[in-house]
């Protein structure tokens, strides 16, 4: 019976409450704001202010092993990638983290070709028919001109011939690294998309009485049809006349997430009507990696996601939640 | 498993941890018709999958309760509602629904979650043209 695995941190206290081991594949982030119908100016300021990130159309995955790229950005923890539209249950999946870990998700036959060392994956039926290779490319056995490196390249250049289109961003100041590379691809940049709207009548569970799988409601999307549906919102509930939704989505930085978090902690502190505000992370459904580093995978769902609830009083709850194919987040 | 930490600074942790424990899952339908100009109310798509759970299940699969959350008549795209342990019987009636009104159409299970949050936001919808 798969798992989903769901955690809830409850009433947290201190000033160095956001330490939880970050994901850096983000590809979404909702902010709701009950009590308000338009962003404040700071808060709008960093909603817009999210930075820019590239897709490179057919990289051909080797070039991510070129010396030069290796030593200006990937050794400096400087940048990161996913593979773009490539589906973890079908597709071969490259991920590249600021860690110098290279991860690649393949099918059996990809995985044959390559002819490098991997693990099956952990989420699997009787036979083994996905295969994870995962590489620390800052490793000494990595080296550019060392065999175990010369075998990877290889295998991507010569007998795999991978090639996917990827979205890379990096760390604030390391855009000059990436240059070289874009230099020799199809590129193109882009922003985050922001999305604002302003809900109505608003019927909110109180966030501290109730069970925490009510508290995942994507509100904004409830506008039931009462004679089509015995849907109702969970006892006790509060309605608000007013809130702001605002959606963010693309390739997200953490540190700017953690941004938008800090002026979310600033305009929650202050004396307001609604005691408390929410923001959701999401990650890929399809990127090889999770928390931690951990594998990730897609059942029925590739859902990796927290929610975190601040409050006036600064305690907090996150809420994280995980799909069949992932490991417990730590 | 609930766990219970103490850490200095008086700042006090509580983790709990649910494997399974969602009594729903939702899911994200899109019903694509052959005739494209066809529009359906959300009544009419109601009864449609229920007539659908009735030819592969009979009166018991009709009798399955699920919610219609949100429907959006533009776009024929419905956010459902089922309990956890009906959803592979609604599922597969969506899968097998064949024809409306006589005319091809076919229902896209676009995404399932235990988790309605999840469903407000899909990676794979990730366009950058």
């Amino acid at each position: 019976m798969p798992e989903h695995a769901h955690k809830v941190f409850a009433d947290s206290r201190g000033s160095n409450l956001y330490q939880h081991d970050v994901d850096y594949k983000t590809k979404h982030v909702s902010v709701l704001l009950p009590e308000c119908s338009s962003a404040p100016s700071h808060l709008d300021s960093v909603l817009n202010n999210f930075s820019s990130f590239y897709l490179i159309r057919k990289l051909p995955v080797y070039e991510l092993l070129d010396r030069h790229f290796l030593e200006t950005a990937v050794y400096h923890g400087a940048v990161f990638g996913l593979s773009y539209r490539t589906r973890i249950d079908e597709d071969t999946c490259v991920a590249l983290m600021p860690n110098g870990h290279l991860t690649l998700s393949l099918d059996k036959d990809s995985f044959e070709i390559l002819g490098f060392e991997g693990k099956p994956s952990r989420f699997k039926h009787r036979t083994a028919t996905r295969f994870v290779v995962s590489v620390d490319l800052t490793d000494s056995s990595m080296a550019p001109g060392r065999r175990s490196y010369l075998r990877l390249l290889t295998g991507l250049k010569s007998r795999l011939q991978l090639q996917t289109d990827f979205l890379l961003s990096h760390h604030p100041g390391g855009g000059a690294s990436l240059q070289p590379l874009l230099s020799r691809c199809d590129w193109s940049q882009h922003r985050p998309e922001v999305n604002c709207s302003v809900l109505t009548d608003l019927s909110c569970p109180a966030p501290r009485s109730c069970d925490p799988h009510n508290l995942l409601m994507g509100y904004d999307i409830i506008a039931a049809v009462s004679f089509l549906s015995s849907f109702v919102c969970p006892e006790p509930n509060t309605i608000h006349r007013h809130a702001l939704s605002v959606s963010v989505s693309g390739m997200l930085l953490p540190h700017d997430i953690h941004r938008l978090l800090q002026e979310l902690r600033r305009y929650v502190e202050q004396p307001r009507l609604a005691s408390w505000v929410s923001m959701t992370v999401r990650g890929f459904a399809d990127s090889p990696v999770s928390w931690s580093n951990h594998e990730h995978g897609f059942l029925r769902g590739g859902e990796n996601f927290y929610t975190l609830m601040m409050f006036h009083d600064h305690t907090y709850q996150l809420h994280l939640a995980t799909g069949a194919h992932d490991v417990c987040p730590p | 498993m609930k766990q219970v930490e103490e850490k200095e600074e008086a700042s006090v942790y509580q983790r709990v941890v649910l494997k399974n424990a969602s009594p729903y899952h939702y899911l994200k339908v899109r019903l694509v018709l052959e005739d494209e100009s066809t529009r359906l109310s959300a009544v009419e798509l109601k009864y449609f999958i229920i007539t659908g759970l009735k030819s592969l299940y009979g009166e018991v699969g009709a009798a399955l309760n699920f919610d219609v959350l949100k429907y959006d008549e533009d776009t024929l795209t419905a956010f459902l509602r089922v309990y956890s342990r009906s959803l592979v019987k609604l599922w597969s009636s969506l899968t097998l629904l064949g024809s409306y009104q006589n005319k091809a159409c076919a229902f896209r299970v676009l995404q399932v979650s235990p988790f309605l949050l999840a469903l407000t936001g899909n990676s794979r919808d990730l366009q950058l043209d």
